[in-house]
Parts: structure tokens; C-alpha cells; sequence
């Protein structure tokens, strides 16, 4: 069971990654696109709208992968001196703490998305509502919440660590 | 309980998550969420957690990072780094620690191109170890040099440490970018006196490389040329005030893909491999910024800040006195925290203080971003010199910081410098904004 719900994370995450890394490079062609025209007299309408929203989506879009692949940054002068059993058990806590702040993030944003509905929030030139990406944002929250949930379930029923295996 | 006892409580709390391995954001977000919860109430905290995460994302500015990270993963998967070596290799090479000092001015050319110091020692330690093995160079000169030089990519423009500084202390990146040049060409100018310096009295440790024909020589720093040029665009259109920092951040990318693709030295995947890769490092840098918004403040209403302020002027020592005593906290705390988040964690301490002091915010960044760069190499947790060792293997980390005591005490001696003279740090950012 776990199993087959590690493989749907996966390719969740290889999703989301992968719309992480269009609005990367969606952004690099918008900007030099707005300064190529700027050098002609013609900068492209909207353009900092469309770099706006999509560092939105490009920020959040990769959360899960950064955790699948172990890529927050911590302290680990003292694992050494820890026992294992204690390393162990800080993993599943800390997966499990993970799983909650991004949870409580994708919450509250989902509170900022009702009042940016109800105050037709949007941007500047294009309008784009901003919304939709506050919405986007909450399932890329979610999927990384999702994902550290599976990581500290993980740990603690069969003892695989996914970030180790990435690694090696 | 008061604000200052709930203020000192959180401090230790974090610091105690920290050494039980919880990520530094993670520890961040908990402690200042628990801390405004204790301190203002639920809704409060709440509030902030809705309010900062969208809007700190949507941040204009913070585009800069991906953006720079993407050009120094591109420049790295496409060999640039390589095309930088060779040309200071063909150049110098044939001198007496010539060999290093090429490494030292390739770490230099491709930090200009790479905001991240990992990524600078990682590529070129790949590119310069085995050369200098071949030529018996003393492994430690060899990965101590890689280790040091590849920490230039901190302080020379672009520089992730600038673009957190300046977002954290709401502090123009520009200026810092400009702050930045002259020191980092200082440092990897002292960085190649003291390879020299050390090669002169002990010849063995770095043997003179092959002589190279003159057309060999125009050869290889033709093919450095268009490198040479995206650094030109992208630093020199900043500074005329053609580019924004985020623009030259795309156009630098943008130039970097191009000569990848059209040298065909860079394939789409790769592309695609090199954008992953940045949008993960984002998001390791974001997830923290994010947490820093919510403890900042924690450390206000509590009134940490003030009581830190308090002892300072208890020390009664001077802007001056103050600014060694700051800067000599980094680099103790730069021997046991990861440098970027010890930024993120002392800044909100100092930078009131020394705002409080007169002190220039620019020039205190130079000096921060050095101190954090001699953390990069200072033992236990020296970071550069971990990728040195898992590029070369052979090398014990014992040998590998002993070769770097030489660089680390020409920073000291350069912080020293810029200490002694501002003016160093804020030429550029003067004669340009000014």
C-alpha cells in the first residue's frame, strides 16, 4: 500500500517539479523579451505580471522535491554522537513537523485565496486574478505536506529513508 | 512571563531544534509561530502565516535568485568553467604554483558567473585537481586553493549571500552587487600572492607547469572570450543602469544557454537537468526566507533586538569596536552554522544595532558575506571543503584544511583591509548611484 502511494507521490512531485522549472525558464524568456523590446522602444505589456506569478509557482512548485531529495539545510554537528534509534526517531518527528507547517501554510494561504476572490484581487496590467495562483500554491503546499507525511510514515513503519536512496 | 524571558526561551529553543537536526526552517517557522502565538495571540500568528508566505513569493526581486542559479548551473553543465581554467592555465600556467593561481582566477571568472560558492569549488575542483595532480602538485596547495578559491563565488557579483542580505535588511541588490566586485578582486588577488608567496619558498609544493606557444595562449582565452563577455553584459549592464539586477540575472542565463546551445556543449536535457536543479535550490533558500519572516517578528516583539542593543552599548566599544565585536561572532558562529542560515538568524539581531551605529548597511554587508565565505573553509562544518574531499577523495580532510590555513588567514587580513577601508566596498555603489 505504501508502496503504491510512494509511486503516486512520486510522479506528483516529478510534476510539480517540472511546472516548477517551465516558469523558470517561462521567466528568463519573458525578461529578455521585455528588454530586447525596452531596447527598441517597445517593452512587452504585462511582462512583470507574468514574472510575478510564475516566481509564485516556480517557488512553491518545488517545495515537495526539495524534501524528497533532502534538500533543507540543517545542523548536523552532533548526529554522530546521537544513537541510532534517536536519529531515527528525530527523522519521523521532523517529517512529521514538516508535514505540518506546510500544511498550516497551505491553510492559511487557502484563507488569503478566499479574501482575494472576494476582493477580485489581481494584478496590475494583465489582470490576472491572484487567485489562481494562490490556489496553485495551496496544492503545491499540499503535495510537499503529502510528501513529508509519507516520508515520517515511512520511517516509521518499514525504517526507508527515500531522500537516502536519492542520494546514493 | 514577560516578552524578553519568552524572547530568551524561544532563542534557546531554536537553538536546541537546531542541534537536534531539525532544518533550520522548520525550527524557524515553529519558534516564531509559537513565539507571536505566546506574545499576541493565535489570530496574530495566523495572520502572519497567510500574509507572508504568498507575498514574500511574489516578490519581484526574489526572481534574481533562481535566475543566477539557473546561469551557474548552465555555465557549469556546459563547460564554461573549463574554458575559464584553461585560458588562465595557458596564460600562467607555466609559472611556479601557476597552476593554482589558474585555478584561482578560473574559481574568480566562474564565480561571476555563479552565485554559490558550492558550485564554484565543485566545478572547478573537478577541473583544476587532476591537472595539478598531474603535474605533482602538493594535494594540500591543490585542494586548499580549490576549497578557498571557490568562495569567491560568495563576494564576487552574483552572490546568493548579497541577494539574502539584501532581502533580509531590505538593502538595494544593486549596490551590494557593486559593493562586491572590488573586494572579491582583492581577495583573488591576495588569494594568488599567497600561492605565490608559498611556491617561492617551497618550490615543491607547486612545480612549473608546460610552457604554452603564444598562439596556444590567444587560443584558449579567445575560447574564453564570449564567457568573458556574458560576465561584461551582465555585471557592466548593472552597473551603467541598462539592467536591473533581475533583468541581468535573465539576460546573463539567457546568454549562457545561448553560447550552450549554439557550441552545443549544452543539450535540452541538460537544460532541463540545470533549470531542476535551480528551482530545488530556490526552493531551500525560499522555504527559509519565508521562516525568517515569521521569526523576525518574534525577535521584535519580544524585544531580543533591544536587549542585544542594550549589552552593546553596556560594552560601551564604538561603532568601531562594535562592528569587530559582530564580525568576529560571525566567524566563530561560521566554524558550526551553515553560513546562509546563519545570516538569516544573526541579521535580524545586528543589522538594528549597527543601523543604530552609523555604520554604512552596504559596506557591513561585504564584511558579513566575507565572514560568511571564511566559515566556508573553517573546520568543523567548512563546507567547500567537504565538496573538495568528494571531488578528491584521496585527500584526507585533515590535509585538505591544513591547506587552507594559508587562504583563511588572507581573509582575515582582507576583512582587515576592507575594515580598515570603506571606500573599497563603496566606490562602485557610490560612483554609480550617487
Amino acid at each position: 500500500m505504501l508502496e503504491r502511494i510512494r509511486t503516486l507521490a512520486d510522479r506528483l512531485i516529478g510534476l510539480s517539479a517540472a511546472i516548477g522549472s517551465t516558469a523558470l525558464l517561462l521567466i528568463v524568456i519573458v525578461v529578455l523579451i521585455d528588454v530586447i523590446g525596452r531596447a527598441f522602444g517597445k517593452p512587452l505589456y504585462g511582462g512583470q505580471d507574468i514574472t510575478t506569478m510564475a516566481t509564485v509557482i516556480l517557488v512553491f512548485a518545488p517545495m515537495a522535491l526539495c524534501d524528497r531529495l533532502g534538500g533543507h539545510i540543517s545542523v548536523d554537528l552532533f548526529e554522530r554522537y546521537f544513537p541510532d534509534a534517536m536519529n531515527r526517531l528525530i527523522d519521523i518527528a521532523v517529517a512529521a513537523m514538516g508535514a505540518v507547517i506546510f500544511a498550516a501554510l497551505a491553510w492559511a494561504t487557502w484563507d488569503s485565496a478566499k479574501l482575494s476572490v472576494m476582493l477580485n484581487l489581481s494584478t496590475n496590467l494583465l489582470y490576472l486574478p491572484k487567485a489562481w495562483f494562490q490556489w496553485a500554491s495551496i496544492g503545491f503546499l499540499g503535495l510537499a505536506a503529502l510528501g513529508l507525511a509519507l516520508r515520517a510514515l515511512e520511517l516509521s513503519i518499514t525504517g526507508r529513508d527515500i531522500r537516502k536512496e536519492t542520494q546514493s | 512571563m514577560s516578552a524578553s524571558v519568552t524572547g530568551v526561551v524561544g532563542m534557546l529553543a531554536l537553538f536546541a531544534l537546531l542541534a537536534l537536526r531539525v532544518p533550520v526552517a522548520f525550527a524557524m517557522f515553529v519558534i516564531g509561530f509559537l513565539g507571536i502565538w505566546a506574545l499576541n495571540g493565535l489570530n496574530a500568528a495566523t495572520s502572519l502565516l497567510a500574509s507572508e508566505a504568498f507575498t514574500l513569493a511574489s516578490s519581484p526581486e526574489l526572481v534574481v535568485i533562481p535566475l543566477f542559479i539557473l546561469m551557474g548551473n548552465v555555465a557549469s553543465q556546459t563547460g564554461m568553467s573549463r574554458q575559464l581554467f584553461d585560458a588562465a592555465y595557458a596564460v600562467i600556467g607555466s609559472i611556479r604554483g601557476g597552476l593554482a593561481s589558474a585555478t584561482v582566477i578560473g574559481c574568480g571568472g566562474f564565480a561571476a558567473l555563479s552565485g554559490s560558492s558550492v558550485a564554484s569549488a565543485l566545478t572547478m575542483g573537478k577541473v583544476a585537481l587532476s591537472e595539478m595532480d598531474r603535474f605533482k602538485y602538493d594535494d594540500r596547495l591543490s585542494t586548499g586553493v580549490v576549497a578557498a578559491g571557490g568562495t569567491l563565488g560568495i563576494l564576487i557579483p552574483p552572490s546568493t549571500g548579497f541577494v539574502i542580505y539584501a532581502i533580509l535588511t531590505e538593502q538595494s541588490i544593486g549596490r551590494l552587487f557593486l559593493a562586491g566586485v572590488l573586494p572579491g578582486l582583492l581577495l583573488l588577488s591576495m588569494f594568488v600572492l599567497v600561492v605565490t608567496v608559498l611556491c617561492m619558498i617551497r618550490p615543491e609544493l607547486g612545480p612549473a607547469g608546460p610552457k604554452t606557444a603564444l598562439s596556444e595562449k590567444l587560443r584558449a582565452v579567445s575560447r574564453a572570450g564570449p564567457i568573458v563577455l556574458v560576465i561584461f553584459i551582465t555585471i557592466g549592464g548593472m552597473y551603467g543602469g541598462f539592467f536591473s539586477p533581475v533583468e541581468a540575472a535573465a539576460v546573463g542565463a539567457g546568454a549562457v544557454i545561448l553560447i550552450g546551445l549554439v557550441s552545443r556543449t549544452m543539450k535540452l536535457p541538460m537544460l532541463w537537468a540545470a533549470a531542476k536543479d535551480s528551482v530545488v535550490t530556490t526552493a531551500t533558500v525560499m522555504l527559509i526566507l519565508i521562516a525568517a519572516h515569521m521569526i523576525n517578528p518574534f525577535l521584535a516583539l519580544s524585544h531580543m533586538t533591544d536587549l542585544v542593543a542594550q549589552a552593546f552599548v553596556a560594552l560601551d566599544l564604538g561603532p568601531m569596536g562594535s562592528l569587530l565585536l559582530i564580525l568576529g561572532i560571525y566567524i566563530v558562529l561560521g566554524c558550526f552554522l551553515e553560513g546562509f542560515a546563519m545570516l538569516v538568524l544573526t541579521l535580524p539581531i545586528f543589522f538594528p544595532i549597527v543601523l543604530e551605529m552609523g555604520i554604512d548597511p552596504i559596506w557591513f554587508g561585504v564584511l558579513v558575506v566575507l565572514s560568511l565565505e571564511m566559515g566556508l573553509i573553517s573546520p568543523p562544518v567548512g563546507l567547500n571543503v567537504f565538496i573538495v574531499k568528494s571531488v578528491a577523495p584521496g585527500v584526507s580532510l585533515g590535509r585538505i584544511f591544513v591547506g587552507v590555513i594559508p587562504f583563511w588567514v588572507m581573509m582575515l587580513i582582507t576583512l582587515a583591509i576592507l575594515v580598515a577601508f570603506p571606500q573599497i566596498s563603496l566606490f562602485l555603489p557610490n560612483t554609480m548611484f550617487n
